[in-house]
């Protein structure tokens, strides 16, 4: 090169692009790009823990001030991931205490965070800001009361979903008088009880609170004061139950939730009494977000909430909306675009509510913004799947569960597998899809032919053979995460498609048909996957080769075997001897 | 069992195999799923090593829902609707008065009819004609949060539970 260009240029131009896939791409154009890149980037996000180790991380990109891990496979969340499986955060939080002293913000999903992380956290980032731990465990209020009397910048504390050991409610007061930087809090998931007067104080001084996610545990009584202490909250998530009202209180919370005018988001209302509802009705029409999904509310009572929310982008409900619920959702929310419907009785045997594939159908018809779709039902058909796929072609992520297993179309007896097929044909852009229902290896055709664009694919008791895993994994161009269980796929697809496995970040199977021969061949062939086979009921060694696998999950890392792993998991290397049968 | 399982002999290819046979066949809820996929496999059921998911795990992992709210819909009993919300009611001329919880009724005409019977009487109200002809008829009054006295019916049902404080049945002649 005749000139030179000064670096500081580049960093400055580079400062404005934010995406890690752009960055990406910058840091492969040449070595000194690739250089300026990483010294400049700012936001690391690792999808799977074990992909790479901290120490690889933090010598590539020495200047982070915010980091995304996620620990666990999606499957954990449904109890199919035996307890410590892994995903400790520890070793991460210490690796980061040494290199980034300026650390601002950490973000874990499904992790395990022990107190003594979280005492890292408050004593080794002064600037520390930001604390999102979204489905995580092992920590207790003690390690919170750490961070809340030692992390005088924090903007944002958020548990959503996290096992806190409850210890004590007042880890809350640990916040100093001083302190009023907080502007998102969340904490649902706890459930002892907290010093009000400690929560009162912490919202009144802190002006630019946004969101306040509280747990059920909070008194309807203290609601009122805490709404007029922060009239300038967004979000909101509380419980509104009570047994007795008396006249002043049901006005007061009226008259507080007219004050918040910029509320936009609400969830929580567990327990809710009906009759509170109409003390919303003032505020439904800002709202672009409610989350029903812990609201034992009736249908009657969820269509005079509903229309009046003619601005709702997000909706997540219980089935107790039914089909009617669903129209009149379907005719007052045009600006619509997730919509979430959970089981009330996910277990019974007979419907509990008139809730069909009707309901999904009629929203599909009436919301042209919808795209991302997540539905528990009883019964579906292809043809009304077909309807959805072909009023909807913008659908990016449709999530479908058909509570009984097997299920297939109630009207023709037939698999599902055309309706599935006519939604991966139209929807385009579809990235996450889960199935259900009666389907057979066809299904998996038109999944491979079709979904080029699928990251996310889910599966449960579906397919034929091994021609179903076969057609996906030879066909979807994009796909980064598969997890199946309870299907009959074995070792033919796995092995033929071992390459495709690198381009993914990974892939689970349980109680499926892959046997321990061929874990041990995939994990001698690919030495940048990790095989890794769970077998909680002994030793596969102590079964012949053939035998299947309780539990595989494979996913591409470039920093070897862990060494965390539990007596039930074992890698397959290259050390792995094959045994003749 | 209806489906087809031939891992250990197919080849992949796109050739058509066997499609899934009629809905009889088909697996009712309540059938053991581990007997099913062994009986698909090549080897035999008595091997004690492979078992694809206990009973007990047969419950809690299926359907896909996730912990929190399994355990929230567990929770949720009969509570949601025993909320009340009681006010004073009293009558001209009767030093005593009654009680009465406006969560049970569900509007206007609720109210009126329980009023009626508990105090064997004619209510008028917002919705009733002005024809007062009889001495036996009574207004229905409630006062409001900033102490005025209103007609009952006036405004939406949900807005009056929001500011309403006692209710008033007063004479026609008087009022």
């Amino acid at each position: 090169m005749g000139y030179s260009f000064p670096e500081e240029v580049l960093e400055h131009v580079l400062s404005f692009i934010d995406s890690d896939s752009d960055r990406n791409s910058v840091s492969l154009v040449c070595k000194s790009w690739h250089d300026i890149e990483r010294w400049c980037r700012r936001r690391l996000f690792v999808g799977n823990c074990y992909a790479v180790s901290p120490a690889i991380a933090i010598r590539r990109f020495p200047e982070l001030r915010s980091v995304s891990l996620k620990g666990k496979p999606h499957f954990a969340d449904f109890n199919l991931v035996p307890h410590e499986w892994g995903g400790y955060a520890y070793p991460w939080i210490a690796a980061f205490a040494k290199a980034y002293p300026w650390l601002e913000e950490l973000r874990l999903k499904r992790m395990v965070v022990s107190d003594e992380a979280l005492e890292l956290i408050a004593k080794k980032f002064k600037n520390f800001r930001v604390l999102v731990m979204y489905s995580c465990e092992g920590f207790s209020t003690d390690g919170l009361a750490t961070i809340a009397a030692n992390c005088r910048n924090l903007k944002e504390l958020d548990l959503s979903e996290s096992e806190v050991d409850d210890v004590s409610g007042n880890w809350l007061s640990q916040f100093p008088d001083s302190y009023t930087s907080l502007e998102s809090l969340n904490i649902t998931s706890l459930s002892s009880e907290i010093r009000f007067t400690a929560l009162e104080r912490l919202v009144g001084r802190c002006p630019n609170l946004k969101t306040l996610k509280l747990s059920h545990s909070v008194p309807l009584d203290l609601l009122p004061n805490l709404l007029q202490k922060a009239p300038q909250l967004v979000e909101l998530g509380s419980g509104l139950h009570t047994k007795e009202v008396h006249p002043d209180l049901y006005s007061k919370l009226a008259g507080a939730f007219s004050g918040c005018k910029g509320l936009k988001r609400l969830c929580g209302l567990r327990d809710v009494v009906p009759s509170y509802l109409p003390t919303l009705y003032p505020i439904c029409f800002g709202l672009t977000s409610l989350n029903l999904s812990d609201a034992p509310i009736q249908c009657p009572e969820l269509i005079k909430l509903v229309s009046q929310c003619q601005n709702l982008q997000r909706l997540w409900v219980l089935d107790y909306i039914e089909d009617t619920g669903l129209i009149a959702l379907a005719e007052s929310c045009k600006d619509l675009r997730e919509l979430r419907v959970f089981p009330s009785d996910p277990f019974g045997q007979e419907p509990n509510v008139s809730l069909t594939e009707q309901g999904l159908v009629s929203v599909s018809a009436g919301c042209p913004k919808l795209h991302s779709v997540l539905y528990f039902c009883r019964r579906m058909s292809n043809v009304a799947l077909s309807t959805i796929a072909r009023n909807r072609p913008n659908l990016t992520r449709f999530r479908l569960c058909i509570i009984e297993r097997f299920r297939p179309d109630y009207i023709t007896q037939e698999p599902l597998d055309v309706g599935f097929g006519a939604i991966v044909e139209h929807c385009k852009d579809l990235k996450r899809l889960s199935l259900s229902g009666l389907l057979t290896d066809r299904v998996f055709e038109y999944i491979g032919s079709h979904g080029k664009k699928l990251e996310m694919l889910s599966l449960a008791f579906a397919g034929d053979s091994d021609l179903g895993l076969h057609h996906v994994l030879s066909g979807c161009k994009s796909l980064r995460k598969l997890e199946i269980r309870d299907c009959p796929f074995g070792d033919k697809a796995l092995l033929a498609n071992a390459a495709k496995l690198e381009t993914m970040r990974s892939l689970w199977m349980s109680a499926c048909q892959v046997s321990y021969r061929a874990c041990k061949l995939l994990g001698q062939k690919m030495p940048r996957l990790n095989v890794e086979v769970i077998a909680e009921q002994g030793h596969p060694d102590s079964s012949p080769d053939e035998y299947p696998v309780e539990k595989l999950y494979i996913y591409r890392t470039v920093s070897g075997p862990r060494s965390d792993m539990p007596s039930f998991v074992w890698t397959m290397d290259k050390n792995s001897a094959l045994r003749s049968s | 069992m209806g489906r087809a399982t031939n891992s250990s002999s197919s080849s992949i290819d796109s050739s058509s195999h066997p499609t899934v046979s009629s809905a009889s066949s088909f697996p009712r809820l309540k059938r053991d799923l581990s007997t099913d996929l062994s009986l698909g496999l090549s080897i035999s059921t008595s091997d004690h090593h492979y078992c694809p998911s206990t009973p007990r795990e047969q419950q809690s992992d299926w359907p896909p829902i996730k912990t929190l709210l399994r355990k929230a819909l567990a929770g949720e009993g009969n509570k949601c609707n025993d909320a009340t919300f009681f006010v004073k009611v009293y009558m001209e001329g009767i030093p005593i008065g009654r009680k009465l919880d406006l969560f049970a009724h569900d509007g206007y005409h609720a109210l009126i009819r329980t009023l009626d019977h508990m105090f064997s009487t004619t209510i008028l109200w917002a919705e009733v004609d002005g024809v007062l002809h009889s001495e036996k008829c009574h207004v229905l009054t409630y006062e409001d949060k900033e102490g005025d006295w209103m007609m009952v019916g006036d405004v939406p049902w949900e807005l009056f539970l929001t500011t309403v404080k006692r209710l008033k049945i007063t004479r026609v002649d008087k009022y």
